[in-house]
């Protein structure tokens, strides 16, 4: 029972970030604008997080209001990363420029800055960002005694407990209602399908790809903050582990569609809790097909598995039609 | 157009046209600017980060590559592989698909380089043919599921990147033969100690140069980069694959046979960055390492190879050159700066790069309103031959 508890809660914590730069993709692409620079607007939006969070590490507002102080932080991750993707946003919507090459252009530029920018903080060589120790939810936070409480649950609800991961379901909420119940959605989803019918009804269609762009900043910046807490042992490095590319592939997984891409990434987060846990005793089961180091097969099984539904599920691929073109006004 | 309409005025002007007007001219002047501005740029950050040592700073980036033969060496060696990833790249550019699993049959081809290497005690040519073969069957992939089954190769693509990493991995892990001692599995053990056979020839360039890092690696890849742009350039083959990547429908309603050209397209991007890998481990200086977490960023660093030289084969020859020159350079600025700012600078290159075209277009609206200004008897200016657009990727 403690172990199921324990599966469930990395894969909860693992899928988080996922969901939500999928998300984030999904917003973008439904605009029609192709966001393959998800992964480095993840690592600005967790830098910017970082930052805040390690330099609040001492203060007297962080000891009273921790969870405050995170959501603060998330606040300027998602901001972070809406300005950046203003650049690709730019690029894409103004200038009508290549849209993957713009965006490689951002993925090449926010490591590489985050870099540049931390060791110029922090001092030469240290590039890491170890986050304040307040960021974790646990029992006590909500006095609750745990030894009140089942093991299992315990593991279950606190062991990788972060602000972010509510938040990420409310995201996940808010998202499809605006995606498919509001007028806004509608017209975002038009722009994404056919621009020139969008303009001719009446839609802004370079304002709804700038939402579009913008709105997907925000989310992967909050993605990226995410993946910081979760999934990269509360530590900023510069990297996110293809996560903005691994998003990208959710996202398809998930036909654009806001429940698919849930299912998508807690897929994604499963296998990857499985890996990381394959050499666990109580993982024995697990065939190891007289292998040492047998995590790495399991580490290949979700990307195998993808590409064969990919591969057998294209034809119903629900892919936004204008995707990638620049709108041009006079083209039929 | 026709001899009427060509004024005396335009005579003069000949030269200037012509220059401006041809493809090539147009493209080495957009990347120069965008170069330019990714210089000044990135000068501008180093003076927010600290002015003091920021002259010093960018004058190690620029000139510390060819401060020494030693550190020449470096810059040659660094741009081998660049080129071969840039070349993979490109040549995916320029058929119409964007290879971003560059990074997966770099590793799947220097893992598979070094296990012929030190396992099977191949010589190094023998080697780098796996690393080839390793990497076009690693390129392949994407290129099938593209043709016959229409996923996005960019998708299957990165998710090859990472099954190449942990596939190796594994291998890795399992062959004890390849690790560099019992107790030690982070790294491979050197092909100077398993199969010196397997080394890159030097034939003396160690001793001119006076650095280990120097071999006839570079040759080879300018050589390869002559073949590709022969291919290309010279043969229906090559004409066949840039005309799917101009217009895909059009060039299958003229009887090409697009599927089978982006199997084969891509199986020849991931055999060219298959050697790169091969190429840069078999050079003897660098081990291959062991991560789980991170993709080699060389494929990646190939990107900005293919996208300043427009996709060129020839033109990647001097980007590449110039890109592994940064790298070099950008070392030399620690522990002030962070290397890292080279790929700073190198994203803002691409990100004006991007937009080239517009600006291209910009300057050729400006001549021509000069010329109507000065050519008042003649209301249509001459038109210009129309300049081929290297674009990159075709959507």
């Amino acid at each position: 029972m403690d172990f199921i508890a324990l599966v469930l809660s990395s894969t909860i914590a693992y899928g988080v970030s996922l969901l939500l730069v999928a998300l984030a993709g999904m917003f973008s692409e439904r605009s029609g604008i192709i966001n393959i620079a998800l992964e480095g607007i993840m690592i600005f939006g967790g830098m910017a997080g970082s930052i805040f969070l390690s330099l609040m590490a001492n203060s007297t507002f962080a000891e009273n209001a921790p969870q405050l102080t995170v959501l603060i932080g998330m606040l300027i991750a998602g901001v972070s990363g809406g300005l950046l993707s203003i650049l690709l946003g730019y690029a894409a919507i103004r200038l009508k420029a290549d849209q993957t090459i713009s965006g490689t252009a951002l993925n090449i530029f926010a490591p590489a800055f985050a870099v540049v920018f931390v060791w110029a903080i922090q001092g030469q060589g240290l590039t890491d960002i170890p986050l304040p120790r307040f960021i974790n939810l646990n029992a006590a936070s909500f006095g609750i005694d745990p030894s009140e409480i089942p093991t299992w649950l315990n593991t279950l609800l606190f062991k990788k407990m972060y602000l972010t991961i509510p938040v990420a379901f409310l995201i996940l909420i808010a998202s499809t209602i605006l995606l498919y119940k509001t007028p806004f959605g509608l017209q975002l989803r038009a722009c994404g399908e056919h621009p020139q019918a969008a303009d001719s009804v009446g839609i802004n269609v370079k304002k709804m790809r700038y939402s579009g762009v913008i709105i997907s900043g925000v989310l992967s910046g909050i993605g990226g903050y995410a993946f910081v807490m979760t999934s990269s042992n509360s530590t900023f490095t510069a990297n996110v582990a293809g996560y903005g590319f691994l998003a990208l592939a959710v996202m398809i997984f998930g036909n654009w569609k806001p429940i698919s891409i849930m299912g998508a990434a807690f897929f994604f987060a499963f296998f990857r809790t499985v890996s990381a846990l394959a050499l666990d005793e109580r993982m024995a089961f697990l065939p190891k097909f007289g292998l040492s180091n047998p995590e790495y097969l399991y580490n290949i099984l979700p990307y195998f598995i993808t590409m064969l539904v990919l591969a057998f599920t294209s034809k119903k691929s629900r892919a936004p039609k204008a995707e990638g073109i620049p709108y041009d006004v006079g083209k039929r | 157009m026709t001899k009427k309409t060509k004024p005396v005025v335009y005579a003069d002007r000949r030269f200037l046209d012509r220059l401006t007007a041809a493809p090539g001219f147009t493209s080495v002047s957009a990347s120069v600017i965008s170069i330019i501005v990714g210089l000044i740029l990135g000068f501008i950050l180093l003076l927010f980060i600290d002015a003091g040592s920021s002259f010093l700073g960018m004058s190690d980036l620029l000139t510390y590559g060819i401060s020494s033969a030693k550190s020449f060496a470096k810059v040659l060696y660094k741009a081998a592989p660049l080129m071969m990833t840039g070349l993979s790249i490109g040549f995916a550019f320029r058929t119409g698909l964007f290879n971003i699993g560059a990074t997966g049959q770099y590793t799947i081809g220097a893992f598979f380089g070094l296990f012929a290497a030190i396992m099977w005690k191949f010589p190094w040519w023998a080697a780098i043919l796996i690393a080839m073969l390793a990497g076009a069957v690693w390129g392949a992939i994407p290129g099938f599921f593209n043709a016959y089954f229409h996923v996005n190769e960019v998708i299957t693509s990165i998710m090859c990147n990472w099954t190449a990493l942990f596939l190796c991995n594994l291998i890795f892990m399992n062959t004890p033969g390849m690790w560099l001692n019992p107790s030690d599995r982070s790294r491979t053990i050197s092909v100077v100690t398993a199969n010196p056979s397997g080394l890159l020839p030097r034939f003396g360039l160690d001793k001119l140069l006076d650095s280990s890092y120097a071999n006839i690696g570079i040759f080879i890849t300018i050589l390869i980069a002559v073949i590709v742009y022969f291919i290309l350039e010279k043969t229906t083959f090559g004409y066949e694959l840039k005309a799917g990547g101009y217009n895909r429908h059009a060039s299958v309603y003229a009887g090409i046979k697009s599927k089978r050209n982006i199997l084969f397209a891509m199986m020849i991007a991931g055999g060219l960055s298959g050697i790169g890998g091969a190429i840069s481990y078999l050079a003897g200086t660098v081990d291959y390492t062991i991560s789980s977490t991170s993709l080699l960023p060389m494929g990646f660093n190939g990107i900005p190879v293919a996208l300043l030289a427009f996709s060129h084969p020839l033109g990647i020859i001097a980007s590449s050159v110039f890109i592994g020159y940064l790298q070099v350079g950008g070392e030399a600025m620690q522990p002030e700066f962070s290397a890292e700012m080279v790929n700073v600078i190198l994203s803002i290159i691409i990100y004006f790069s991007a937009f080239s075209l517009i600006m291209r277009g910009v300057v050729r609206k400006f001549i021509k309103r000069k010329e109507k200004k000065e050519t008042p008897e003649t209301p249509d200016a001459p038109v210009e031959p129309p300049v081929t657009e290297s674009k990159g990727v075709e959507n």
